[in-house]
């Protein structure tokens, strides 16, 4: 039966307003009917839309002025938050930034679709044209085939195959491929060479996307492998606090599905929880703790954890801040989880300002404005009157709101203060410069200027996180995905100081296995984040900063030597001895165990960081025993964790995630809840029985 | 005839502060869309929930929400009849017209920047925004929007379809050449 797209009754059935004989006879006539399958899914779609905007039309009563609106809405939001760390506020700004390095040098996974039924906003530009242009500059290719001996620049980064992949090849290479990681690269010391193994990116089928209107851009990841102690002893990377990967998971899963697998970043998921490290002594920036316990996934190997506990900083002693905010108000956000969710956001963080700091907002859309010029704190009045007038329309522009937004800053920087930018978007720069490259060495020609950025990411089908997450990481910043006001609300209140005051930058970590406990290792997470060996003594290299407050995260899963387990996961396919110089010493090492080599410590762990407007890194330095702990007597914490990496390992898919199901994550997690005062572990064990319930992703 | 009753069927403090929680704001918005003042839907407003404190309880554990938009509704219309504004009563008019009212969307706009949408919607008949108010913030079904409006059910679905598939168009439109704010560039 032919249906006729203006029948009233099919609108009534998107409404769910038939019943009977009626409903089922309009359920048989849409099913042989794609158009009038998209019109029900576009009427749905816009019919949540209209909801939400009449929903906050019920909340700002005409008769009243927005002030009063504005701070009648905080407090009934807000009213029951501790605001303890409100002080800290201010101090937001300096966390995050600089790992971005390797980040950049990934290519764009490209799942973009240009939707043809898109109802509702722009038409799209992803960003993938751009990128294989940006990583042949010359600056990239200097470090394309071999390891730089001399100098490195902060650009260079790993891997440099990028190049020659073009994104969304439209002949996908069958899965098979993918997995096969870890062959060429290991002439260099250390992790880094896993990247160098990284494969054609997986395409993904155009259907698919087509249908959901998703231009959601995600980086290929491709799981760091295991390696052998003996021929790779040192593993380096950077720190990362950024969380988004977590909270857009959580986004997906909420909505009824699972995340594409790219988009599953394991560290941020780990690090998206808060753990009971020790404080900090003295005056020392942060706390080392190291701890390990059988492997949950696979009870013959080792789960080591090294846990970083920023110094948290009083109210008191909180410095000015100059805040510029950095507003996307382009058509793309006018759905009420966008432009209207940041602005709840940015009423959160003006209330707790002060008349020592300043806060200004700049727009930008088809052109690029201020809004507000830069103002004091006490002036909320005026700051909020500036947040209500904005309005999503138009395209969107970004660095001519990045440049304005940098240089209202600096007009205003305070020495010795805190000075970010936060940016506020889905992502989608689609006029102007679009060229993600230009955008992103924009950033980061900013980052130099002493002022960092936080990138608040918002919105579901276009959120363009591989750009959001690589302008944080170039920008000295940091990069949190709000999916809700819950998540604002932890981003900008309670973790305040975390996410704006930094305490140390440009932190690394090298870590030395000791070939005589270690067979192989592989670090879970992190793969934008590793460095080459020698980076981690050259302070010129950029890494990660933490906040104040901010615990780090990172778990090593271990084979420890002489286990005689056969795991072909976990196995290291065998190097070909080498022809014009004496083996490698660490291999000759482990075959003849000298003393030295009988520590019984498992690793020595090496950090270097830097403070915030330092440039010479200092060394700290642990060694590590493992006594065997099991699993069930693993502190609880440590179990928490555990469940979350493997949770994300299933949600990847992952070659390692080992036996273990979302029922034992589930379990694990419950075992290691703790006292969970904000309810966040609990969430997690909400997320991951909501995920047992959804069908794996196809392909 | 309940007269034994009466007193127990009365509405009590407890559910009038609900009701009053719960509808005050949402009348508010519908009586403020219908009569174009937020001043007058005030009046309107309240003279409902004076109403509704001498109303028979059995009445309302039902269908609150259909009786309160009902009275509200013709509590307006009463004074659009003695205004003599002309807008609600006349058919024709009504479904056909786009609004010319300052519509109460761009009242809000002016003042409270809320939804872009929302001013979209004030461009559209008078009508179509009435039931899509009652439909899409009320959540209220055909049926009750029939009883409460006094039109067709199937007249309630033609109005809606009509409305969404307008409200679409133009909200795709106006997202591609809105620009919401004079930039003042600083070069």
């Amino acid at each position: 039966m032919k249906i006729n797209l203006d029948d009233p009754n099919l609108t009534a059935f998107a409404l769910g307003e038939l019943s009977g004989p009626e409903r089922s006879a309009m359920e048989e006539a849409i099913a042989s009917s794609p158009e009038a399958q998209q019109f029900v899914a576009e009427t749905q779609q816009f019919s949540r839309l209209l909801k939400s905007e009449y929903a906050a039309d019920l909340h700002a009563p005409p008769a009243r002025s927005p002030k009063i609106i504005a701070m009648e809405e905080q407090r009934r939001l807000w009213s029951p938050i501790q605001w303890g760390s409100l002080a800290a506020v201010l101090a937001i700004f300096a966390v995050l930034g600089g790992v971005a390095l390797t980040a950049i040098l990934r290519q764009e996974g490209t799942i973009a679709q240009q939707s043809p039924g898109k109802p509702i906003g722009l038409p799209k530009r992803s960003f993938s044209d751009a990128v294989v242009e940006t990583e042949q500059s010359p600056a990239d290719q200097r470090y394309a085939s071999q390891p730089a001996t001399a100098a490195p620049s902060p650009e260079m980064v790993l891997g440099e195959e990028r190049a020659e992949f073009t994104e969304a090849a439209p002949a996908a290479p069958p899965p098979a491929e993918i997995a096969s990681v870890g062959k060429t690269g290991a002439s260099r010391s250390g992790l880094t060479t896993s990247i160098a193994t990284r494969e054609r990116q997986e395409a993904e089928p155009p259907s698919r996307y087509r249908e959901d209107y998703n231009t959601a851009t995600y980086d290929h990841v491709s799981e760091n492998p295991f390696l052998a102690a003996a021929t790779n002893p040192l593993s380096t990377f950077s720190i990362d606090v950024d969380t988004a990967s977590y909270s857009n998971i959580r986004r997906f899963i909420n909505s009824g599905s699972l995340p594409p697998k790219d988009a599953v970043r394991v560290e941020e998921m780990i690090n998206y929880f808060s753990y009971d490290y020790r404080e900090p002594e003295g005056d020392k920036p942060f706390s080392i703790d190291l701890d390990a316990t059988a492997c949950p996934w696979d009870a013959s190997h080792r789960l080591l954890r090294i846990g970083l506990k920023g110094r948290d900083v009083t109210n008191e002693k909180r410095p000015s801040s100059n805040l510029v905010f950095l507003l996307d108000v382009s058509g793309s956000m006018m759905p009420a989880e966008r432009l209207p969710l940041v602005k709840q956001a940015m009423r959160l963080l003006v209330e707790k300002l002060t008349e020592k700091d300043r806060v200004a907002i700049v727009v930008y859309a088809g052109g690029s404005g201020l809004a507000l010029p830069s103002t004091t704190g006490d002036r909320k009045e005026t700051i909020l009157r500036a947040l209500e007038e904005l309005k999503a329309g138009g395209s969107t522009n970004g660095a001519e709101g990045i440049e304005l937004a940098y240089r209202t800053a600096a007009d205003n920087f305070i020495k010795g203060g805190v000075n970010r930018v936060i940016l506020a978007t889905d992502g989608d720069f689609n006029i102007g410069v679009t060229n993600q490259g230009d955008l992103i060495r924009l950033i980061e020609e900013k980052a130099k200027s002493g002022v960092f950025l936080s990138v608040l990411g918002v919105g579901t089908n276009n959120l363009k996180d591989s750009t959001m997450q690589k302008l944080a990481d170039k920008g000295n910043g940091n990069y949190a995905y709000l999916d809700s006001v819950e998540e604002a609300r932890k981003v900008l209140v309670q973790q305040v100081n975390a996410t704006l005051m930094t305490i140390a930058k440009d932190v690394k970590i090298q870590v030395e296995f000791n070939p005589a406990r270690v067979a192989s290792y592989r670090l879970i997470g992190y793969e934008k984040r590793l460095l080459r060996t020698e980076d981690f003594n050259n302070d010129k290299v950029d890494a990660g900063e933490i906040g104040a407050g901010h615990t780090v995260t990172a778990l090593y899963e271990i084979v420890p030597a002489r286990s005689g387990a056969a795991d072909p996961a976990a196995s290291v396919p065998p190097v070909d001895p080498l022809k014009y110089q004496a083996p490698n010493p660490a291999a000759v090492a482990s075959t003849y165990l000298d003393p030295k080599q009988q520590s019984p410590e498992i690793v020595t762990v090496k950090l270097r960081h830097k403070k915030p407007a330092g440039e010479t890194s200092e060394l700290i330095e642990r060694s590590f025993v493992d006594n065997g702990l099991k699993f069930e007597n693993a502190a609880p914490d440590l179990k928490f964790a555990a469940a979350v990496a493997e949770f994300g390992m299933i949600l990847r898919d992952s070659p390692h995630k080992g036996k273990a199901t979302i029922a034992s994550v589930i379990e694990w997690a419950t075992e290691g809840k703790g006292a969970d005062t904000a309810g966040y572990r609990a969430g997690f064990i909400e997320l991951a029985r909501k995920a047992q319930t959804l069908k794996p992703r196809e392909g | 005839m309940h007269s034994v009753q009466v007193e127990a069927a009365k509405i009590d403090g407890d559910q009038m502060d609900a009701l009053l929680k719960r509808f005050e704001r949402p009348l508010l918005q519908y009586a403020t869309r219908i009569l174009g003042d937020s001043d007058r839907a005030r009046d309107v407003v309240q003279e409902t929930f004076v109403k509704l404190q001498r109303e028979n309880r059995t009445e309302l554990d039902n269908a609150p929400a259909k009786w309160l938009f009902t009275v509200c509704r013709n509590n307006a219309l009463n004074i659009c009849r003695k205004e003599k504004r002309m807008t609600y009563l006349d058919q024709e008019l009504l479904e056909t017209r786009a609004s010319d009212q300052p519509a109460p969307s761009e009242n809000i706009e002016a003042k409270e920047a809320t939804g872009f949408l929302l001013r979209i919607l004030g461009t559209l008949p008078p009508r179509q925004q009435e039931v899509l108010q009652l439909k899409f913030q009320n959540d209220l079904s055909y049926q009750e929007i029939s009883e409460i409006t006094q039109l067709s059910v199937s007249n309630v679905g033609v109005l809606i379809h009509n409305a969404l598939k307008t409200l679409r168009q133009r909200y795709a439109q106006a997202s591609k050449d809105f620009l919401p704010f004079t930039p003042r560039i600083v070069s």
